[in-house]
């Protein structure tokens, strides 16, 4: 009990995108107040506090219990299944597809496509219907001559069937359902986005985005008239000495000479010789297009809750997730990370946001590395830094707000237990 | 350093001037107010960091002094300057610190204690080699012997821990208790004996703890003079001041300051503020300098590394290139070694903020060089290869300690150290070696959903 703080960091109400729901405790009695269905009623769940060991009081022991009992009702509800919501779906076998006559239920405003008076399914699509008992899918008897298919004639198709029909089946439209996409497509869509495949379902590769918009006022505002600025040009060259480095101090150093600086700006401005990658130029693609390379976009996420959502007109998604599988696929090499974020489009940070380290964290270019190890995803956000555009050095002389040291986080505390963040 | 002690007067922290009189012996009551149940301590008052590094490089800037509308006389202060610097140009390297190269630990050592100052003050270079970054072991073994009241970083986190520890052993108690009083509720515990038990063992507990881990006073016993054990006179006492402060003379400072090769490099090579000696001979130019740190870390033991070509993705020349990268940007760069990875980035030092951003460096054998031939592919693959539990570890770590992890991959030119021993032109070997930064961060789909 007495560790409780080295495990539940709780004080870290000022960091709250970095607390990991998943990690703390929950206590499950909140699940009781559930029965309701109410959806004004609906509360977030509270985190109960973590007891490492039994301690004898019957006050624990009937939490443990009640705890039980609220997850234990929750299970025993009855799921119906109203007769006017099934979904009969049929199984394509060429296209390695499904497809649904009659879409009835809310369910295909964020799934499927239309297609000729039909609704198709992509395998993950068919899959993730058929787990979730949505979808009853029927496999195609041999057509007699003559007759035309019925899908209520259809054989039904198991579980085990649907999983082994489109999980890995090279030749389907859009193919390629590998295991890992399912994972990653079936938990996200589980905690509430909606995911689509990334791209048109024919192409293999993908495509680069070379639309860079850069956000308003990012241009450099003139100043002042043109008398201010050549008056400030003149006075610029009178009172700032002109140094360049000279071939010699490159080769063999000193970069800074000796000499008179006005200011550490400038000597700064001299020791720039190490080239970085360019975010503002096009990008283009470093690996010569290959089927094989693992590193591409593809599923589009959307949050839900942002207004209607339109499958038709889906417009740019909030995520781009990339499947990985860990076993096989090492971290990426630098061509890979290129050739992949080539493929998101350029966002750069606001620049009016005044947090530095914030801007510096959006980056330029954003992609989501779903890793899949064996059947666990675990999701890195990958982003395009544009460190040479913060030049730090013209601002760090201003003297810094706050107190003079190190305490900038209040809420730090001992939240840590002890070990603190260390320098 | 001499500065912090002068920015932080004694009295500032009545706890320690507290003990520290106590052991010399002048006021004996203060003592034993030691044992009452104490105030709980001033904050530590810090020291003007501001002031103290308001350079960030050790070089000299001379900024033309400030025009004031109202005052016609600044426009005269600003002429005057710009005479006089134009006259008499003032140079940038005041002075250029000596430092030696030491093979064993292969870093580059600083013992002149003007030249320590300069380095850490300006741009936190190097580290002490008996403290924990900032070179303190002087004024912690002053304060030791009971000769100045202030407390360095060290000893103040120490007091830290030790505070945070009587909290949590405070508040186990308190949950015991309250358990205590739930079983008694429940019927659970009839006799009294079990709870007074207990209690008594955490007492014990409380009582290990204290002996174990000393209060935060301990650092200050005096061995050698146990002044305060004959109250005597006044005399007496004033005698064993002026002994204490003789022997605050004789204290000779016993540490000196670590620049890893990277540090060094960099003040040598950009900044030309350092001078390395490699047993008494100077390594006179950069290019020197170069090729002998870039043979130490290939391989240290070799005596005739430096007649071998420097092989295009030596660890050195890719750890300074990145690290030359971040220092130009105006960050300031230090070992990450403490958080398993290879640098940390500081805004402005680590006096001000914790580093916000820690690197990882992955070579990239991008260039079509490397895949020639097969040999030279898979030999690259394997040099290249990093798996995802390798980034999870990595990244574990830094979100434990609020830190950001960035991957930092630097493209490994084809070699160009074709002839060995000759000089090496710098700026177009540093130029070859390109850098991107990509930020790494994990991302949690409950988080994320709004």
């Amino acid at each position: 009990m007495a560790d409780e703080d080295e495990d539940a960091p709780k004080l870290r109400n000022q960091e709250d995108d970095e607390i990991d729901a998943s990690e703390e405790t929950q206590d499950f009695r909140f699940l009781n107040n559930l029965h309701a269905f109410d959806p004004g009623n609906l509360s977030l769940p509270k985190r109960g506090e973590k007891d490492f060991e039994t301690d004898a009081t019957n006050l624990q022991l009937d939490t443990l219990e009640a705890s039980r009992q609220a997850m234990h009702s929750v299970l025993s509800w009855t799921r119906v299944h109203k007769d006017k919501n099934r979904i009969l779906g049929m199984y394509h076998a060429e296209s390695n597809m499904a497809y649904v006559e009659k879409a009835k239920t809310q369910m295909f405003q964020t799934i499927g496509r239309a297609k000729g008076g039909k609704e198709w399914l992509l395998p993950e699509e068919a899959l993730f219907l058929i787990e979730r008992g949505s979808m009853d899918c029927r496999w195609p008897v041999k057509e007699e001559e003559g007759e035309t298919a019925n899908i209520e004639d259809g054989a039904p198709m198991s579980l085990q069937g649907a999983y082994s029909a489109f999980i890995g089946f090279e030749e389907g439209v859009g193919g390629k359902l590998t295991l890992e996409m399912y994972n990653v497509y079936a938990g996200l869509r589980r905690s509430g986005y909606i995911v689509f495949r990334t791209g048109s379902w024919d192409d293999d590769f993908g495509v680069l985005r070379t639309d860079m918009t850069e956000p308003k006022g990012s241009e450099l505002q003139s100043q002042g008239s043109i008398f201010y600025r050549f008056f400030a040009e003149i006075w610029r060259r009178i009172s700032t000495p002109n140094r360049n480095v000279t071939a010699d101090g490159l080769r063999f150093g000193p970069l800074v000479k000796p000499g008179l600086y006005r200011n550490y700006a400038d000597i700064y401005r001299l020791l720039k010789i190490v080239p970085t990658h360019d975010r503002k130029a096009p990008p283009s693609f470093v690996l010569p297009a290959d089927r094989t390379n693992p590193y591409r976009l593809h599923f589009d996420v959307y949050k839900t809750g942002t207004g209607k959502f339109s499958k038709a007109r889906r417009g740019d998604p909030d995520f781009r997730v990339a499947v990985i599988s860990a076993r096989d696929t090492p971290l990426p090499t630098s061509s890979q990370l290129n050739d992949l974020l080539a493929t998101a489009p350029y966002s750069p940070p606001d620049p009016a946001n005044k947090n530095m380290y914030a801007r510096l964290k959006h980056g330029t270019r954003n992609v989501i590395l779903a890793v899949v190890d064996n059947g666990l995803p675990s999701y890195i956000n990958v982003a395009d830094t544009p460190f040479d555009g913060e030049r730090l050095f013209e601002n760090s002389l201003k003297p810094f707000r706050g107190k003079g040291g190190g305490r900038g986080r209040g809420g730090r505390g001992r939240g840590r237990g002890g070990r603190g963040r260390g320098r | 350093m001499a500065t912090d002690v002068q920015a932080q007067p004694a009295s500032e922290n009545a706890l320690a001037t507290t003990e520290v009189l106590g052991q010399n012996g002048v006021n004996k009551e203060e003592q034993k107010n030691e044992n009452k149940p104490r105030p709980k301590p001033q904050r530590f008052k810090r020291p003007d960091y501001n002031t103290i590094h308001s350079k960030p490089l050790p070089l000299e800037v001379y900024p033309l002094p400030a025009f004031i509308p109202h005052n016609p006389l600044s426009v005269v202060r600003i002429a005057i300057a710009l005479i006089s610097h134009s006259i008499r140009p003032p140079s940038s390297n005041e002075k250029v610190h000596l430092s030696y190269f030491s093979p064993e630990t292969q870093s580059v050592h600083v013992t002149d204690a003007e030249s320590i100052k300069a380095l850490w003050e300006r741009g936190f270079f190097g580290a002490g080699s008996l403290s924990r970054s900032e070179p303190r072991w002087l004024d912690q073994e002053k304060r030791k012997r009971g000769l100045e009241a202030s407390q360095t970083s060290e000893e103040r986190t120490r007091k830290v821990r030790e505070d945070r520890r009587q909290f949590k052993l405070q508040r186990a108690k308190e949950q015991a208790q309250a358990r205590e009083e739930q079983l008694r509720r429940e019927g659970k515990i009839v006799n009294e004996e079990n709870l007074a038990s207990i209690v008594a063992s955490e007492a014990s507990q409380n009582a290990d703890a204290a002996a174990v881990v000393p209060l935060d006073n301990s650092g200050a016993q005096p061995g050698d003079h146990d002044v305060s054990e004959n109250p005597g006179s006044k005399e007496e006492s004033l005698e064993a001041v002026r002994k204490l402060e003789e022997e605050l003379a004789s204290i000779e400072d016993q540490e000196h300051l670590q620049l890893t090769l990277e540090e060094a490099f960099f003040l040598t090579y950009a900044l030309g503020a350092l001078k390395v000696f490699h047993s008494d001979t100077p390594l006179e130019s950069s290019s020197a300098l170069f090729r002998h740190c870039c043979s130490y870390t290939s391989d240290p033991l070799a005596d005739n590394a430096i007649s071998v070509p420097i092989a295009p993705d030596n660890d050195f020349v890719m750890r300074y290139a990145v690290y030359h990268h971040f220092r130009s940007l105006g960050w300031v760069v230090r070992s990450g070694i403490k958080f398993a990875v290879d640098f940390l980035l500081y805004n402005r030092g680590p006096a001000f903020a914790h580093a916000e951003f820690s690197i990882m460096i992955i070579p990239s054998y991008t260039n079509s060089y490397w895949s020639e031939t097969e040999d030279r592919l898979a030999e690259c693959r394997k040099k290249e290869h990093r798996d995802w539990w390798w980034l999870h570890r990595v990244n574990r770590v830094q979100t434990q300690v609020f830190k950001t992890l960035m991957l930092v991959y630097v493209d490994v030119p084809p070699p160009w150290d074709l002839k060995a021993g000759g000089d090496v032109d710098i700026g177009s070997v540093l130029s070859q070696y390109k850098i991107r930064e990509f930020m790494i961060k994990r991302w949690t789909p409950n988080r994320n959903r709004n």
